[in-house]
């Protein structure tokens, strides 16, 4: 069985939403709901300070604190190390949403508009409420799952595939001869905040 | 475009949970005030009926704040599936338990023949002693539950457990002396009520002294020093909780303590009863700010300091739609 991660390249990703973009494309995130994320800011110190992207999505943490708070069991991990919602036992407390210190889960209870002043769904919102809603249900945490849907048929996450820097690489951290990997040993990946210890899953290789 | 950011304030939990919180704390500390009483032999009974009425529905109707901030209401029957890791399937026990016990010590108390019975008072006894377990657990646990979420560090101090326990039996010592006053306003009432109003000052500097704690302790680093700087600059926090739910009542409980303790004395009655209130007031604004300015914490790397940039919120572009007719 496989244990998928993921590893975001920092010196590759010039920030261009790409992968926000894709995500919301492949999942149907409504408004506001943002599973993989990029945010701006900047490194570094005077003279030497730059503008620099950070990529952030579910960590997919070895030891989830959204799992251990949750009270119904809905938030599971599964063999494969993804983390996953049930969302026919999810009862909506968000107490997940509080127990993640990287901000992942969101909890939508409507559907409004990408539109201002309160217009009616398009066609296009109306098609991506109803699937979003089939998948991840309405009142009830929702994250990031890898794009479970496409990585089971044998396709990389959304946000890999559209990424048009190669700034993500996605696959198997067991593998030693995997891209992952390597690029983890090579370049010395680091996670976000290890002093959480949640144990991420997702690495970052920073710029030098 | 508004992603969620490092060091953004969460908005999930508002005044649903905050009111639920509130009525928690206010349920387990007049609880815990009445059965003690109850124990001690207190010369005012009627300062343990009052606390008895006051737990059970109050922890009945913060509950019911609870289910309405579900997502999905429904499935509230599943919130105590996993209480080996979760403080919100723990606390849904906790509270079970407690709300059946001081259902029971009302219903025993209220009825005399049944407490006067063989073993009656025995009984009681014994569910004045869960139940105070169980109120001091259900006090705690609306501290805890902040205080376990990993992801908001204002709240991960350590001390927000203590300042909502004593919050709590503040709430619950003040909504007693309200309920006393409203139901007895003699000058009979208004000798043990001089005593309460001393125990309230006391606990009042001792929730004073654990808020200054609370914030000293979210000073001392960086993210929850971000979110206690936001809460001081919160007019609801400063003037509706510091001036009015914790001054203006230490104020009132000590005027009525050093008042002559005769019929004269009636008119501190308003005092108690304004005291009393703005001091329940402060409770409930206490668990709101507490809330709405836990926030998330800032995301780094060892030898990469990311600071995020500020930016201001563009106005919603006008795209020269027109709305249906």
């Amino acid at each position: 069985m496989p244990r998928y991660g993921m590893v975001i390249d920092l010196k590759r990703c010039y920030g261009c939403y790409a992968c926000s973009m894709a995500c919301k494309t492949a999942n149907h995130t409504p408004p506001g709901v943002f599973w993989a994320r990029v945010l701006m800011g900047e490194v570094g110190t005077y003279p030497n300070a730059v503008r620099q992207a950070l990529p952030v999505l579910c960590m997919q943490c070895e030891e989830p604190s959204c799992m251990e708070v949750c009270p119904t069991g809905a938030t599971q991990k599964r063999d494969d190390g993804i983390v996953i919602v049930d969302k026919e036992k999810c009862m909506g407390c968000k107490y997940c949403i509080m127990a993640c210190p990287y901000g992942a889960r969101y909890s939508v209870e409507e559907w409004e508009s990408y539109f201002p002043d309160g217009l009616p769904l398009t066609p296009l919102e109306e098609f991506q409420k109803k699937a979003w809603e089939e998948k991840s249900g309405v009142g009830v945490a929702t994250k990031c799952d890898f794009c479970l849907d496409r990585i089971t048929n044998g396709k990389e996450p959304a946000c890999v595939e559209a990424c048009p820097a190669k700034a993500r690489i996605f696959g198997d951290l067991d593998d030693p001869n995997s891209e992952v990997s390597i690029l983890i040993k090579k370049e010395r990946g680091q996670v976000l905040n290890p002093e959480f210890g949640n144990k991420p899953k997702v690495y970052y290789l920073l710029p030098r | 475009m508004d992603p969620k950011v490092n060091g953004q304030l969460q908005r999930e939990w508002g005044w649903l949970i905050a009111t639920y919180l509130f009525l928690g704390g206010v349920g387990g500390g007049a609880y815990t005030i009445a059965a003690i009483n109850s124990f001690l032999g207190e010369s005012l009974e009627l300062s343990t009926t009052v606390g008895l009425w006051i737990a059970f529905p109050a922890l009945l109707v913060g509950t019911l704040f609870l289910i309405a901030d579900l997502g999905s209401p429904s499935r509230a029957v599943l919130a105590g599936m996993k209480p080996r890791t979760s403080w919100i399937a723990r606390g849904t026990w906790i509270i079970t338990i407690f709300m059946i016990l001081s259902f029971l010590h009302l219903i025993l108390h209220q009825f005399t023949t049944v407490g006067e019975a063989a073993g009656g008072a025995t009984a009681i006894n014994i569910i004045a002693v869960g139940g105070i377990v169980f109120a001091i657990g259900t006090m705690a646990y609306t501290g805890i539950l902040l205080g376990a979420s990993k992801g908001i560090p204002f709240w991960r101090t350590g001390v927000v457990p203590v300042v909502f326990v004593i919050s709590a039996v503040v709430t619950g010592h003040f909504a007693i002396m309200l309920g006393v006053t409203l139901l007895s306003n003699t000058a009979d009432t208004l000798v043990p009520l001089r005593t309460m109003a001393l125990e309230a000052a006391g606990l009042v500097i001792l929730e004073v002294l654990a808020i200054l704690f609370f914030l000293q302790a979210a000073f001392r680093q960086p993210d929850p020093r971000e979110s206690a700087e936001r809460i001081l600059r919160k007019r609801m926090f400063v003037i509706g909780y510091f001036v009015l739910g914790l001054a203006v009542p230490l104020i009132l409980m000590i005027v009525v303590y050093r008042s002559a303790p005769d019929a004269a004395a009636a008119g501190m009655f308003p005092a108690i009863t304004i005291g009393a209130l703005l001091g329940l007031l402060g409770g409930l604004i206490l668990r709101q700010a507490v809330l709405i300015c836990g926030a998330l914490p800032t995301l780094n790397m060892a030898g990469f300091e990311f600071r995020r940039i500020h930016r201001p919120k563009e106005p919603k572009p006008d795209i020269g739609m027109l709305p249906p007719q």
